[in-house]
């Protein structure tokens, strides 16, 4: 059984156990493992353009193809640069496992130096190219790695959300806490609050057009706004494709050095 | 009517560029950059260089081209159009052929070159410009078959293509390995036939927590070497009268390279071992000048990522087998190289430090670097080159310290 079937096992479980165990309301930690294991589509591609913009409100942009695949070994992804000018053509390729504690394996591609160089998958708090999102905030964060709580309920966009409050576990961790709206339809966080060690909210994560491709909720439009910076960046999803047949032989350094 | 021919190429670049730029599959890139150093040591300008350079591309289904020209003025001189790249590729379903001149770059180090054998190094300015422009090109067949994360690369070269030394007299060339300066036959390169062909393979995989490669060659070495053809000895006085011939010369290298995630820390290592070289020598010993050794180069070293910074470290060792005392290059030689890395500003300045440091004796090259992106198109560099000691491979340019800036138009 492949891990897409696991975790489609896992989310009905999961929802079952909550509405059997708790005919009111599921718990902080049954929501975020049930957004955890939402479907996430055997493989997802698409255009990734993203928008930083400073506090005086000048805007750069940037541009990537995505490629995502899920298999047995976990989830592989490979991202090439289109823009700007000076980093066209670079790629970058992230292989992470399901296994808990174990390190993603990552690699980049510089075309000025035409070498596939391995690289250390530590740094997951720094600032993904430059914007107002760290490699964490892009990735599934696992749900054991955060205390949670239902602190309410609201709606947003005339969607009815859970609010689940997540304090890490590690208190090294980049954040003290974070505050998510939950879709109770989708099951997708609509909205996030991140704030820092001295308990002031430092960003929000906010999802303006969320949509159904092939059965699969996919986030189409998003925005990290830093809130002490004044700063933000905007990210569109656009020629989205979903379980296309990608194969895992497509995360190769072949594909690295010649794009997609 | 250098600056006449000059002029038609740039046209005809300039025109195909156009022409391509408007065709579906087509793309045109490549940057214009300018930039200036002067010495330390009497603020004398010794760089002032601009260059266009242009990246030409064109696919049509699995068959494509791609040209890179490279239009140089330096010191307000137009040199030669140079082609650093021009190649024809085909993509099969499990295996790429390309052909044509192009850059074959092998190896896990970063600035060593252990087992990156098969496109020749432009040294013509030492170890000072970017690691993307000291590397050449070669003109060839290249073979890739693929299976899953496997792969298999093979090359030949027909012809030669020798690497390039710092012009003599110029400030980066090397002191001579010989007792009184020499006079210089014509050079023996070895002559356009398919007996003189290069021939390079490597194997390589890409896998779950490490990436291997395992290659070998049989080639002409990149440098020549220098055979003694006649001489003057004075009883009491020694040798007063030297004549070489440079003559490039058949080796060959087996070799491998591995890189591998420890927890927070990326683990790289390559090593070759390579056949017989020529080594100048005292030619009082050695009647030709040289003798012929087998020879090791290896390198272990560490990436990682902390607090913002990205560092690099490499210890790399080469070491002469059945070394001769009267060898001019000693029978082991220690370098290590650092990098520091960390940018700023939401990645748009970044601060770079790359040394090489020789551990005997003692010296160094320090390459300090901060590039500013003022916009996506346009950024803005300052940089310097700071030899130290006095003697080695670093400290015998000691007192060609340099600063330089410029700045680099990409589209």
């Amino acid at each position: 059984m492949n891990a897409h079937a696991n975790r489609v096992l896992i989310l009905t479980a999961t929802l079952f156990a909550a509405v059997a165990l708790h005919a009111a309301e599921p718990s902080g930690t049954e929501i975020m493992q049930a957004v955890y294991d939402r479907p996430q589509g055997k493989d997802v591609q698409g255009t990734l353009t993203m928008t930083l913009v400073d506090s005086k409100g000048k805007e750069r942009v940037r541009s990537l193809r995505q490629v995502t695949g899920t298999f047995a070994s976990g989830e592989k992804k490979l991202m090439v640069f289109l823009g700007p000018a000076d980093v066209r053509g670079t790629s970058f390729m992230n292989w992470s496992y399901e296994e808990a504690g174990r390190s993603d394996d990552q690699w980049i591609y510089l075309p000025a130096l035409k070498r596939v160089k391995r690289i250390s998958s530590e740094g997951r708090g720094d600032s993904f190219m430059g914007s107002d999102f760290t490699y964490d905030d892009l990735g599934d964060r696992h749900p054991s790695e955060d205390e949670h709580r239902v602190t309410g309920s609201e709606s947003i966009a005339g969607e009815d959300c859970w609010i689940v409050e997540s304090v890490p576990r590690d208190p090294k961790d980049l954040y003290s806490r974070t505050v998510t709206w939950v879709s109770k339809k989708t099951m997708v966080g609509v909205k996030r609050e991140y704030y820092d060690h001295r308990g002031a909210l430092l960003k929000t994560l906010t999802i303006s057009k969320l949509e159904s491709i092939s059965g699969v909720w996919v986030i189409l439009k998003t925005e990290m706004r830093n809130v002490q910076k004044n700063t933000s960046t905007r990210i569109e999803f656009s020629e989205v494709k979903v379980n296309s047949g990608i194969p895992e032989d497509e995360f190769t350094e072949r594909a690295m050095t010649r794009g997609l | 009517m250098m600056k006449s021919r000059v002029l038609w190429t740039l046209a005809a670049v300039f025109l195909a560029a156009a022409n391509l730029a408007g065709q579906e599959g087509a793309a045109v890139n490549g940057y214009a950059r300018t930039k200036a150093g002067a010495l330390l040591e009497d603020a004398s300008l010794f760089l002032s260089e601009t260059t266009l350079d242009l990246r030409l591309s064109y696919r049509s289904g699995d068959a494509g081209f791609f040209a890179n020209p490279v239009l140089y003025e330096r010191e307000g001189q137009t040199e030669e159009p140079v082609l650093r790249e021009a190649y024809m590729d085909f993509r099969g379903e499990s295996f790429d052929l390309r052909l044509g001149k192009q850059q074959i770059i092998w190896g896990k180090g970063d600035g060593v070159f252990i087992t990156d054998i098969v496109s020749p190094k432009d040294l013509s300015r030492f170890l000072v410009p970017d690691f993307e422009e000291i590397r050449g090109a070669v003109t060839g067949a290249c073979l890739d078959l693929y299976l899953g994360s496997h792969a298999l690369e093979l090359v030949w070269l027909p012809a030669f293509t020798p690497g390039t030394a710092p012009a003599a007299g110029s400030l980066w060339a090397p002191a001579l390995p010989f007792p009184v300066t020499p006079t210089f036959e014509s050079v023996v390169s070895p002559g356009f036939s398919l007996d003189n062909g290069e021939y390079f393979a490597r194997y390589s995989f890409l896998g779950e927590s490490f990436d291997l490669a395992l290659m070998g060659g049989w080639f002409w070495n990149d440098t020549p070497g220098y055979t003694v053809t006649d001489k003057t000895f004075v009883p009491g006085v020694g040798i007063t009268a030297l004549t070489v011939r440079p003559e490039y010369y058949r080796t060959a290298a087996a070799g491998y390279a591995a890189s591998g995630a420890m927890g927070p820390v990326i683990l790289k290592s390559e090593g070759a071992f390579y056949g017989l070289r020529r080594y100048q020598g005292n030619p009082m010993i050695y009647p030709d000048g040289y003798a012929e050794k087998y020879s090791l180069q290896y390198m272990a070293g560490a990436d990682a990522s902390a607090a913002g910074f990205t560092f690099g470290i490499q210890f790399i060792q080469d070491l002469i087998l059945d070394h001769d005392p009267d060898l001019v290059d000693p029978e082991l030689k220690t370098t290590m190289t650092f990098v520091a890395t960390r940018t700023f500003l939401r990645d748009t300045l970044t601060a770079e430090v790359f040394t090489y440091m020789g551990l005997d004796p003692l010296n160094a090259l320090v390459k300090p670097k901060v590039t500013w992106d003022a916009t996506d198109a346009l950024e803005f560099f300052l940089g310097a080159y700071l030899f130290l000691g006095d003697e080695g491979d670093f400290g015998r340019y000691d007192s060609n310290d340099g600063v330089y800036l410029g700045a680099k138009f990409s589209f």
